[in-house]
Parts: C-alpha cells; structure tokens; sequence
C-alpha cells in the first residue's frame, strides 16, 4: 500500500457510497423502517406466542443480526452495481484501482450502516421487549459484531463477483444470497432443527458459530466447542476464496469484454 | 521520432452466445503510434475500433499479438499504464446523482489524488471546460453537450501523457462538437499530449489527425498521413477546366500527370498527380490547342474519397 494514494483510492470509494445513500431516500428506509418493522413484527410475534424472556432473546438476535447483516453486505455488493447501473464501469477499471481499494472503500460505509442498524435495532429491543443487550459485555458484542462485519463482506464479495461474470442480472443476488445464508444458519431456530443434510451445510457457515458464541451469553448452551475458531477459521477461508473469485472474474471480464458490455 | 503505441499482431474473437461460435473482431492488427500525434483510426461502424482501443486502453485483453503503449505492456504492466493514460467516449456515462465536481472528485480520487492537489486539478478542469457554472449540477440533469464536456474533464483528470478518445464528438451539436475538437488540438499542441481516436467522422479526422488508419472487418486496409495515402493510392487532384467553345479533340489521358479524365460538354474533369507542379504545363498543352479555358476550379482529394476507394 504506498499511502496517501492508496487512501484516497479506497476515500473514493467510501465517499461515493455515502453520496449514494445520502440522496438515496430508499437508504433511510433500509436503515430505519425495514429493521423497525423488523423489531416490532417478530417481537409481537414473540408476545402473541408468550415465549419466554429466553426464547425471545434467542428470536430477536436473529432479527438484529438479518438486518445488520443485509444493510452492510448490501454497499459492498452496491460497489459495483452503481457502475453498472451507470454505465460507467469501464472508466473504473481504466483506473489504477485495485479490488481491495473497492471492497476496503465501499465495505466502510457498509460499517458504518451495518453499525447503526444494529444500534437502532439493538436500543428498540432492550425498549420495547426487554432485551438486555449489555449482558455478553463490550468484549462479546465487539466479537459479533465483528463475525457479523466479516459475513457481510462475505456475501458483498460474493456478488462482486457474480457481477463481473453476469452483470446486471446479478443484482437479485445481493439480496438473495444473505437471505440463502441467514435462512440456514439458524437465525430464529437453532441449528439443530434443521433437518440432516442441511444441517451439515449450516456447520460450513461462519455466522452459525457467531451466532452461537452470542446466544451462549444468555444461557444458551453451546452446540460446537469452540465457536470462535471454528467461525473466524471459516471467516478466512471464504474471504480468501472470495478474493480470488472476485480476481478471477475480473481477469475473466477482461478476456471476455464484460466491462465493456455493461458500460455500454 | 518517439514511438507512444506499437501493437503487433492484435487479434480478438468474441463468442456470439453462449454455445455460440466466435467471431473474429480483429485480425492481426499492427499499428505504430509517433510520441505527440494525434492519430485516428477510421471505419463503419462494427470495424473493430472500440476493440482495439479498448485493448490499448487495458479495457480488454488480446487473443494474440502484443500491445506496448508509453513503452508499456497492455496486459502485464497495465496497472502502470493506467496511472498514465485516460479515456473519453462518446455517450458519456457517470454516476447520476453524483454532480459534476463530485464526479471530478471521485475520479481524481481513484488516479490518487487528494487534498489541495484535488481541488486544484477540479478547479482547472471546471474552467477549462466551462463547467464552473454547472459544477453542483447532478450528472443525469446535464444535456448531452454538457456530459461529454465532463467526460474530456475526467479525461485530463490524471494529466496524462496519451489520451484515447473514443468517437469524443458523437451527440454533440455541430457548434459543441467543434469546440471540442478546438478543446483537443489545442491540448496536443500545448502539451504534447499523444492521443488516439476512432471515428467515423472524416472531417473531424482532416481537421484533427496528422496521421489515419483505415479499419474495417477488423483489418487495418491502409494507415498514413493524409497526403501520403493520397499519393500512394493515386488518386491525385482534381482539376476541372471550363472551355469556352468545348474542349477540342485533345488527348486528355495523354497530358503530364494525369490520372484519369472525363468529359462532359464544356468541361473536362481531370486526376492529376500533383497539380501544382502539373498545372502549368496542362495549360501550356491545351493553349496550343484551338481550344480556350475560361475557369480552372481546382480540389484536393479529401479524406472521404480516399476513405471510399480504400474500403469499396
């Protein structure tokens, strides 16, 4: 990295993404209505079934989670999108950019958004159904927030690369491919009541181990020894493979002419 | 001479589909480039010129053949070159809710600058492009003239030493469209700056180029400067001469330095190789002849003619 260049490459990118959301009216509802309705449903849910304070913790971690995730792998994965949408993907990658500067700039702003719904949502849930956020402690919430950070750049990188390789029509990925992920990593159930087969699908993703680590602060007994290292071992390994992919599509676009298809 | 762009070889095929066959874009294009020039390549529409372009401007890779643009390799040092060159074409297209400044911005960011550096280069460019007035204007509520003039904006944002400028005019109204070629040879004789530009509009190569190639079906069928090309194809001048009472029964085709001629009434229509140094000598022929001119109109093959007999 030779600073400041690199820095303002990857500010570029950080920047462009805020100014986006910014005039975005649709970014507000993503960050405040969508996890507001999130909250309120599935804890009147919780209600409605009078569960226990436990089993409504258990739910409504879920619910942080789901949205927290979505908001911040959906810059990342917006990163090239805008371009495409733009048409102006080629004048991109005419410039001396690297993927790092584009997954570092935009993943920031993702962060950031990620952040703030999972404070939004988090202040909600203690307000409205009593659910004591502060128990797994700063060290435990950093943890997760940080495996959820990690998942999100997962899925983000992941349809970076579809992008490079389908272009437009990969836009429906940004969305469907964390809901595929969040549905089988035991987000409102645990893993166990999944039924065999995919069970073993969900012991592949990191975020069924974050989710684990956090929920064992509320009593939850722990299903896999150790969560963290299974989780961030897993984290390394698909982000390395992303990057690779992401790489190996971007190589494979300028074989094939991609970029200057979708800048047409 | 300083050589900006050598290309040997060039070859490029695109699969039509996605069991499709491949279709042969470019055939083993050579091309050399002098440092400084400005330097068009020519063609119909589906020629090649984009490909090409686009494989110099490391936008694409070649099948075949090797690239080498400011002594760089297209495809092993393109993370260099791109630091060096830039590119504008036609249809201009950047993010829509972005305003000009701060698409200036974004793109000055990404060639790595920041700071005082940035504003200043964005201040120059607004100026230079008459974008002051617009500079908080949103991209998608700008006319076309004004995209494009934003698209050669960011095209100068890196300063850089070779420009590709693909069709840079197309869209533009006559009067915007002029301004932008003044805007380009001012450049390239202010700076030195090289660029390379496809079009298919031949005024704008003759007002523009020192040197042309001719594509078409993805092979370069002939490249020169325009004079050179004109000889070398012998197309010669065209000089047409007035009689007042017809012109006789002389041997036209026998005349020094003609090419061809044709008669209608009147009036003799002649190719002639070189005519300034033939004229005189034309006229001395036909003085001893009963025949007498009354009008000697005189034209320079342009670049439309030489375009038509290289690619019919």
């Amino acid at each position: 990295m030779r600073l400041p260049t690199d820095f303002y490459k990857i500010w570029a990118f950080s920047v462009r993404s805020a100014l986006v959301n910014r005039r975005n009216v649709f970014a507000v509802f993503e960050m405040l209505f969508w996890p507001g309705v999130a909250i309120f449903s599935v804890g009147l849910l919780t209600r409605f079934l009078k569960l226990d304070a436990e089993t409504v913790t258990f739910i409504l971690i879920g619910a942080v989670s789901m949205n927290t995730i979505q908001i911040a792998q959906l810059d990342l994965s917006y990163a090239l999108l805008y371009s495409v949408w733009a048409k102006s993907l080629k004048h991109e990658f005419m410039a001396p950019v690297r993927l790092t500067h584009i997954l570092v700039g935009a993943g920031l702003v993702g962060l950031v958004r990620g952040f703030l719904v999972f404070v939004v949502m988090g202040l909600l849930s203690m307000w409205l159904f009593d659910m004591d956020l502060s128990r797994p402690g700063t060290g435990g919430l950093i943890i997760f927030m940080a495996g959820m950070f990690l998942n999100a750049a997962i899925i983000g990188a992941s349809v970076l690369a579809l992008v490079l390789r389908f272009g437009q029509r990969a836009e429906v990925a940004a969305w469907a491919f964390s809901y595929l992920m969040l549905l089988l990593c035991g987000l409102y159930y645990p893993v166990s009541v999944l039924p065999p087969g995919v069970r073993e699908v969900a012991q592949i993703i990191p975020l069924t181990y974050f989710l684990e680590y956090f929920r064992h602060f509320y009593g939850f007994p722990l299903n896999y020894p150790h969560p963290l290292l299974y989780g961030f071992s897993l984290t390394v390994i698909y982000l390395a493979f992303c990057y690779a992919l992401v790489h190996y599509t971007l190589n494979s676009a300028l074989q094939r002419g991609t970029l200057l298809r979708l800048s047409e | 001479m300083h050589t900006a762009i050598i290309a040997q070889g060039i070859s490029k095929s695109f699969r039509t589909g996605v069991f499709g066959p491949r279709k042969q874009v470019l055939h083993e294009v050579n091309l050399e480039v002098a440092s400084g020039s400005i330097f068009g390549i020519l063609g119909p529409n589906g020629a090649g010129k984009t490909t090409f372009i686009s494989i110099l401007a490391t936008l694409l890779r070649p099948d075949t053949g090797q690239a080498r643009v400011l002594g760089l390799d297209v495809v092993k040092d393109a993370a260099r070159l791109r630091e060096r060159v830039n590119l504008a074409a036609s249809g201009a297209h950047f993010l829509w809710c972005l305003t000009v400044e701060e698409n200036l911005r974004f793109y000055g960011r990404i060639y790595g600058l920041g700071g005082r550096a940035l504003a200043a280069k964005v201040g120059e460019l607004l100026d230079l492009f008459d974008l002051q007035p617009h500079r908080r204007v949103t991209f998608e509520r700008l006319s076309t003239g004004l995209k494009q003039r934003l698209a050669l904006a960011k095209a100068l944002i890196n300063t850089p030493e070779l420009l590709f400028l693909d069709e840079p005019t197309t869209g533009l109204d006559p009067e915007m469209a002029q301004h932008s070629r003044e805007e380009i040879l001012r450049l390239n004789r202010e700076t030195g700056l090289t660029i390379l530009l496809t079009t298919h509009n031949l005024r704008e190569a003759e007002m523009l180029c020192g040197e042309v190639a001719f594509l078409k079906e993805g092979r370069i069928l002939a490249r020169g400067a325009i004079p050179e090309l004109q000889e070398r194809l012998g197309l010669g001048d065209r000089l047409s001469l007035f009689f007042q009472d017809g012109p006789g029964t002389l041997d036209y085709g026998g005349l020094p330095g003609v090419l061809a001629f044709h008669i209608q009434d009147n009036r003799v229509d002649l190719r002639v190789d070189r005519v300034e140094q033939r004229l005189a000598a034309i006229l001395e022929a036909i003085s001893q002849t009963r025949s007498r001119v009354i009008q000697v109109q005189l034209k320079e093959v342009d670049l439309a003619e030489i375009y038509h007999e290289i690619t019919h």
